[in-house]
């Protein structure tokens, strides 16, 4: 089964993502914040993760950026949640090397696909 | 009655004078250099009759000096015959024989001291005449100063050295309540002022603005403590005592009005003319205009500054306003998703109606806060275009295709009326989409069950594109070749008189707009902005419950260039 990484300190779009994510048959692994995101990346090697800009510690263009420039996991697709908000508006312009942005808020439905979209075609 | 000076080192000819001129004349014989010089420096001469015999001085030295010291001496040459060196004779006023008469003497003296003194008195004309000329100089260049500031320190220190020049006074004390808003008195000084003196100074100069309120209420309080001083010495090597104040002075408010500026005093050891005081006058009234002219000027800066900061408040607080909606919005949306997908378990024919229904209000939030946030993007000037060549045809067929199944929904039918290839142009297809979107989708508020609504695109000359008066303005500039995009419907249409009102912010048109269907009301002024931005125009049509027309044209561009000085230009 294909490991997807969940980022975001806001739980209850975790637990969203999580649910629909895993009656589509993919394993799940959690994380509230970037620190953890970061750690759990590293350990468990998924095969895609969902990473929200906005985080405490470390923000998601942060972490999208370590994994991106180191050739062990440059390949995992990182699909990027963003609230377009002013804060991230500033941190804009910086390359992150995420696969693919989502706009908060989000259709479950699409963000299902594109994550089917990345993991098939990988195969 | 003149002074004569004989240089002679002949004693009979001195006497001869002597007994001649004493007694209508001062006379003085002089034959060395310094004696002539202490003479000429304490007693100047009118009349200076050289005798040309003088071996001890150089005759044409002694010329050139008494020329350089004295204005209009009359210099008469004395001489035995009438053979004299010429380059001597060119530089003196007239000549005397030793073989005139007394009489002879006596007249050619006293006529050339009646040309001295008319010589004088012309000489005293002139000077009057350049120092009015100075001044008026002066005048005008302090009065093209002041028209070139609207600086109050700037404006004061003008009239100040205004006064400078053409008054040279000694001291002035300026109490100006202008600027920092705290009373400022400024003194200007020749010499450097003890402290004893300044505060000799201060209280009078209080003193002297209280008494120009006698009977009245005094604009601003003022006592030694709040005064700030600013002190501007010419030449502190010198010190001025008390004896000032037994100066010449002069002391006028600088009036604006309704407000007080503040007072000026002006200090000279030589007493001031009638043309001193009248020009104190002008300049001290001639630089109040220019004074108000600042004030108003700097009152419109701090209230621009504090809108600005106002706009800059709101832009930041909408901003933060919607991501913080956002953020709960998703998990809302999440949820009914979840719940309508069936993985929970199937649902009752009631609990799918409801749960659509949530759904429908979160989608119609999220396009809220979307707009709220485009409109406050672009009015800030940073909303992003992603300019490429594309072409309409792409964003109408898009159109069309999101909106088939709501038209069909409502009975509608959705036709398009495309003119066959039409050029590339150079824009945000995305953006372009949206003004599309908002146009279709309001058409489909307004109409009616069972009519049509035309999406068609075709190419326009600027020259062949008209309007209603209404919008005359927002086409006038355009020239070249358009392509033109129009929604046309068969809906509830909009009066004449609310034509441009559909453009605004936050109008809604007669609310009857806005009972059937939601929205912010930010659609039009936002689709507005949107293709302003690529330098075209949006305008509309309208007849009253037959429908309406709404178009926008795009400038059809060649370049890549083009489009990105737009985007410069805009951002």
């Amino acid at each position: 089964m294909k490991k997807i990484l969940i980022v975001d300190d806001e739980q209850d779009i975790v637990e969203s993502l999580k649910f629909v994510l895993e009656t589509c048959d993919y394993t799940c692994y959690c994380a509230y914040n970037g620190e953890d995101g970061l750690k759990l990346a590293r350990e468990i090697m998924p095969d895609l993760i969902i990473l929200d800009v906005m985080m405490p510690r470390i923000n998601g263009y942060k972490i999208s950026r370590l994994l991106k420039f180191d050739s062990k996991y440059k390949n995992i697709p990182i699909l990027m949640i963003t609230a377009r908000s002013q804060e991230e508006d500033k941190l804009i312009g910086e390359e992150t090397g995420a696969d693919e942005y989502i706009t908060k808020p989000f259709d479950l439905n699409d963000v299902v696909q594109t994550v089917q979209k990345y993991l098939n075609t990988e195969k | 009655m003149g002074n004569i000076l004989l240089i002679s080192e002949n004693d009979s000819t001195f006497h001869r004078y002597e007994d001649l001129l004493n007694k209508a004349f001062t006379i003085e014989n002089l034959v060395n250099d310094d004696l002539l010089y202490e003479s000429l420096e304490n007693r100047p001469a009118d009349i200076f009759i050289i005798d040309s015999n003088t071996q001890n001085i150089d005759i044409k030295l002694t010329i050139k000096k008494i020329k350089s010291r004295i204005e209009n001496a009359q210099i008469l040459l004395l001489t035995d015959s009438e053979n004299i060196d010429e380059n001597i004779a060119k530089d003196v006023n007239g000549f005397i024989l030793n073989n005139f008469s007394d009489n002879l003497i006596s007249s050619t003296i006293t006529t050339h001291l009646k040309t001295k003194e008319k010589l004088d008195i012309l000489s005293g004309k002139n000077k009057d005449l350049a120092d009015s000329l100075y001044r008026l100089n002066v005048l005008y260049n302090t009065s093209s100063q002041f028209a070139g500031t609207l600086d109050t320190k700037e404006l004061l220190n003008y009239m100040i050295e205004g006064l400078d020049k053409s008054l040279s006074f000694d001291l002035t004390c300026t109490i100006s309540f202008g600027f920092e808003n705290e009373p400022v008195l400024i003194i200007n000084s020749l010499y450097d002022i003890s402290e004893e003196l300044m505060n000799a100074l201060k209280l009078r100069a209080i003193l002297n603005y209280k008494s120009l309120f006698e009977n009245e209420n005094i604009p601003f309080e003022i006592d030694d403590n709040n005064l700030k001083i600013i002190k501007n010495i010419k030449n502190p090597t010198n010190k001025f005592n008390f004896s000032i104040f037994q100066y010449d002075n002069m002391f006028a408010p600088i009036d604006l009005g309704e407000k007080f500026f503040g007072c000026i005093e002006i200090f000279k050891e030589n007493p001031f003319t009638t043309d001193d005081a009248t020009y104190f006058q002008t300049i001290v009234q001639q630089v109040s205009l220019p004074l108000k002219s600042a004030g108003l000027y700097k009152e419109i800066i701090e209230k621009n500054q504090e809108l600005e900061k106002l706009e800059r408040i709101k832009s930041e607080f909408i901003s933060i306003v919607s991501h913080e909606l956002r953020t709960p919005l998703t998990p809302i949306k999440n949820a009914l998703t979840i719940l309508s997908s069936g993985r929970c378990g199937i649902l009752g024919e009631t609990a799918v109606k409801f749960i659509d229904m949530a759904k429908r209000n979160a989608d119609n939030l999220t396009s809220i806060i979307n707009d709220i946030l485009d409109i406050n993007k672009i009015e800030a000037g940073k909303m992003d275009f992603n300019y490429k060549v594309m072409n309409i045809h792409t964003v109408i067929e898009n159109v069309k295709n999101t909106f088939d199944y709501v038209a069909k929904e409502h009975e509608i039918i959705l036709n398009t009326q495309e003119q066959e290839n039409l050029p590339d142009i150079y824009a945000d297809s995305q953006r372009l989409g949206q003004v599309l979107t908002n146009l279709v989708s309001n058409a489909i508020k307004f109409t009616p069950n069972g009519k049509n609504i035309t999406i068609k695109s075709e190419l326009k000359n600027a020259k062949d594109i008209t309007t209603n008066p209404y919008f005359e303005n927002e086409i006038k500039n355009m020239n070249g070749n358009y392509i033109v995009v129009s929604v046309i419907d068969e809906g509830i249409g909009i009066k004449k008189e609310n034509l441009l009102k559909a453009f605004d912010k936050f109008t809604q048109i007669e609310n009857s707009l806005s009972r059937k269907v939601g929205g912010t009301g930010l659609g039009l002024p936002i689709a507005k902005q949107l293709i302003k931005a690529h330098r075209g125009a949006i305008w509309c049509d309208s007849e009253e419950n037959k429908g309406s027309n709404f178009h926008f044209a795009l400038p059809v561009t060649t370049g890549k260039t083009e489009g990105k000085t737009i985007q410069k230009e805009l951002l």
